[in-house]
């Protein structure tokens, strides 16, 4: 059910989520996106591009923040959603997303979120922001 | 004092917060901040008032410039029009030497940030080509660090006598506030801070978990 606009405030967190981007959901979501490149789904294949290892495709994790949004308030719409991918969160992992309301706007009923996903380590991998009406 | 030395609004290209939120959220959160500098990437911006900001929310608001040299991203606080014309803003190969001295010869203070950080920061590049003379103050705790870069920071500040800094770095509403500078004088301009910086009555913050 739709969260009501009014049971909103600057400051809520939405309920952090650890998604699963093991290789085996990875490799799921690029066979479905049409995605199959090794920097994805491939450890080694990624190592030799240079990277630490094979990494989550930037549109897996602007999916992984959407599912965090509707995951709190079912039936939502995200406006828009913009992201920054400061670093790589790497398949295997475990990354935390979390979600907080920064902005209400009691005219249009839209509010605004700072989405991030962030290590083990607490590092920020992705950070982006979302406009939502509920 | 507390002021959060370090941030980006909309104005910067990868920066995704307005002022206004920045001030609403310092205040919801009851964040322990006085003030916040904007530090936009690679220009100065002359055109935004934020006076009627502060006066609402009681806060200072500073502006300020990150520009970018070929020793990593530098902090410039009380940028006028004479260091304006002093150097290209939009560069991204600024020679750090020159910033220090054209800053300092303007009456501004320039400081190396996240000087911890891979390729964009002063300790990969003191580590290839050796130390730059100039440089006195350096951001030893950055909000947006990842593990070991601060410690690298303290230590380069250690083993150089820099005096260090702290800010958040922030990009997005939440992020401000991580960390901070703590000084012992009041600040009400960046004339103020601008002195404050040139002396040592002041220490860098975390509130990082």
């Amino acid at each position: 059910m739709t969260r009501a606009f009014a049971s909103v405030e600057l400051g809520d967190d939405l309920p952090e989520v650890q998604p699963d981007v093991s290789m085996e959901n990875v490799r799921l979501f690029c066979a479905s996106a049409r995605m199959p490149f090794g920097r994805f789904t491939d450890h080694e294949k990624a190592r030799a591009e240079g990277l630490p290892g094979a990494i989550v495709p930037g549109i897996m994790s602007q999916a992984l923040l959407s599912a965090l949004v509707h995951r709190w308030s079912p039936g939502c719409r995200i406006e828009n959603m913009d992201t920054i991918f400061r670093a790589p969160v790497l398949v295997d992992s475990k990354p935390t997303c979390r979600g907080v309301v920064t902005n209400t706007d009691p005219e249009s009923e839209t509010i605004e979120l700072d989405l991030t996903i962030v290590n083990e380590a607490g590092e920020t991998r992705v950070v982006g922001t979302a406009q939502v009406r509920l | 004092m507390i002021l959060d030395l370090h941030n980006h609004s909309i104005k910067s290209d990868d920066g995704r917060a307005r002022v206004e939120n920045y001030c609403q959220w310092i205040r919801k959160r009851e964040l322990p901040l006085d003030g916040l500098v904007l530090t936009e990437h690679r220009q100065f911006d002359t055109e935004s008032d934020y006076r009627k900001l502060e006066d609402t929310y009681g806060l200072l608001i500073l502006k300020a410039s990150e520009v970018e040299t070929d020793y990593g991203h530098v902090l410039v606080f009380g940028v006028n029009e004479d260091l304006q014309n002093a150097f290209d803003f939009t560069r991204v190969d600024l020679p750090l030497d020159l910033v220090l001295r054209e800053a300092r010869r303007c009456g501004a203070v320039a400081a190396p940030c996240h000087p911890g950080r891979i390729n964009v920061g002063l300790c990969a590049h003191y580590g290839e080509r050796g130390a730059v003379e100039g440089v006195e103050l350096i951001e030893t705790l950055n909000g947006g660090s990842r593990s070991g870069e601060d410690d690298r920071a303290l230590e380069l500040a250690k083993d150089h006598g820099y005096r260090g800094f702290g800010g958040s770095d922030a990009h997005i509403v939440s992020h401000i506030g991580r960390c901070a500078t703590r000084f012992d004088d009041e600040i009400a301009s960046m004339d103020d801070l601008v002195q404050a910086l040139r002396g040592e009555r002041f220490e860098a913050i975390s509130w990082k978990s």
